[in-house]
């Protein structure tokens, strides 16, 4: 043994050396993942997509026996909330038709979101402590890019797609600490940057930083993003306002942010590929 | 000593031993959650099996190990294991060769001291990028450490079983 890393010990850790640099260097250059991470992630995708698919199986079989009691109390909750939307949507309409109206009067411009979406499942929730990601079956192969934004069916928003390779992607959710968007509170139209927290991630909640002096938050205010810049969609469900403090320094405050996904519950998502929004 | 196709079938059985790991983490503990985080079985990965070997052994088994998991994990920085997992398996390497004999306890104390270089190094690119956490990262890595700590022995008899399997002649 000692003979064979005498010969060849200073040869493999420069190759491992060598493996590192090139990494770092594909990683850095690459716009959607290196190659090496690309085919490892690539080859074990249908693995995770197995893991998850015999999980689901079982939380499914727990779930189905589960005190039914609660299931019912919760169908009678969700008829009497749909009956509530059934009124919104019929008051939504006339709103609608009394805007286009408006609008034609005014002569202003429709306005109108196009998302361009694409359906993907989870196969994978967060994969260390230390970061709050998701990994999703979806990759180049379906359009997927870089800093793509993922949605859940209400439209909230999950997080930005952080790597792609050709069947997969990780998604970074709202509460990674590497996270940071462009936000603006509904009520007050406030911009504000929505950011994730070391400390607060465990908790699933985020910061809104960068409040205007004047600013008056409410706990339970919709924050969305505002879309600036165009890197994202604007009007993206962020969360609501939790609890509005003084930073450390003492001199401006922030917002925590509880956002509307519940992270754990997800199984699928909706990538957005394209957005155009006309204003 | 051990003739060439020896030590290829020794390093062969130790990947084998860390790939059934890597599955079992990937299949089974990435879905289980105790006291708000999951069993990370890597670093004792780059810490038990260098406690059974030569610091140099040790170092460049533990530094494939950070290349693996720079493939297969999100990270601060591209190449975050590569960069600490080597030092994490030196550290344990030594540590079995000067003080303790590898074992149950020289696996605890050099997983702990694996955990305290990961953890530790994950602080400092937080504090690094402005965004300081020493606290909550303490506390997260307490509670990491304290929920891996029990696979510590499975680990330990797994690659200790390999170690005497490739080492019985001798």
């Amino acid at each position: 043994m000692k003979n064979f890393l005498k010969e060849h010990g200073l040869w493999i850790l420069f190759a491992g050396a060598v493996i590192a640099v090139a990494m770092a260097a594909l990683s850095f250059f690459s716009v959607t993942s290196s190659p090496l991470v690309n085919m490892t992630k690539t080859l074990t995708s249908p693995f995770r997509s197995a893991y998850t698919a015999v999980a689901t199986w079982f939380n499914d079989k727990q779930n189905y026996y589960r005190n039914t009691t609660a299931l019912e109390e919760e169908n009678a909750a969700l008829r009497q909330r749909i009956a509530q939307m059934e009124e919104d949507i019929r008051q939504a309409e006339l709103d609608s038709d009394e805007n286009q109206r408006l609008r034609e009067l005014l002569e202003l411009r429709e306005q109108r979101r196009d998302f361009q979406l694409e359906a993907a499942l989870i196969t994978e929730h967060a994969v260390s402590n230390w970061t709050s990601s998701l990994s999703l079956n979806k990759g180049t192969a379906h359009g997927v890019e870089n800093g793509d934004c993922v949605i859940d069916e209400t439209g909230a928003l999950v997080g930005i797609v952080r790597e792609v390779g050709v069947n997969w992607c990780t998604v970074l959710t709202i509460v990674d600490t590497d996270t940071s968007l462009g936000a603006q509170v509904f009520r007050t139209k406030d911009l504000a940057l929505a950011v994730g927290d070391f400390s607060l991630m465990e908790e699933n909640r985020l910061r809104l930083e960068y409040l205007s002096a004047g600013s008056q938050l409410l706990g339970g205010d919709v924050v969305q993003t505002s879309g600036l810049g165009g890197f994202y969609p604007s009007g993206l469900v962020i969360g609501t306002v939790d609890v509005v403090q003084i930073d450390d320094s003492g001199s401006a405050s922030y917002a925590v942010l509880i956002p509307s996904v519940e992270f754990d519950d997800l199984t699928e998502v909706f990538i957005i590929k394209d957005f155009d929004i006309v204003t | 000593m051990l003739v060439r196709n020896e030590v290829i079938f020794k390093w062969f059985l130790y990947a084998l031993a860390a790939v059934l790991c890597l599955f079992v983490q990937t299949a089974l503990l990435q879905r289980i959650h105790v006291w708000g985080v999951i069993p990370f079985l890597y670093p004792l990965l780059a810490a038990i099996p260098a406690t059974w070997e030569s610091p140099s052994s040790g170092t460049i088994f533990s530094l494939s190990m950070g290349v693996v998991c720079d493939l297969l994990l999100p990270g601060p920085i591209p190449c975050f294991y590569t960069l600490v997992f080597p030092l994490a398996g030196l550290f344990s390497s030594l540590l079995a060769q000067g003080l303790l004999q590898a074992g149950f306890l020289c696996s605890l104390v050099s997983a702990a001291g694996a955990f305290c270089l990961t953890d530790g190094f994950h602080c400092f690119l937080l504090w690094l990028n402005g965004r300081p956490a020493w606290e909550t990262g303490a506390f997260l890595a307490l509670r990491e450490f304290c929920v891996t700590a029990p696979f510590i022995i499975p680990v330990t008899l797994l690659f200790r079983a390999v170690f005497c399997r490739t080492h019985a002649e001798n």
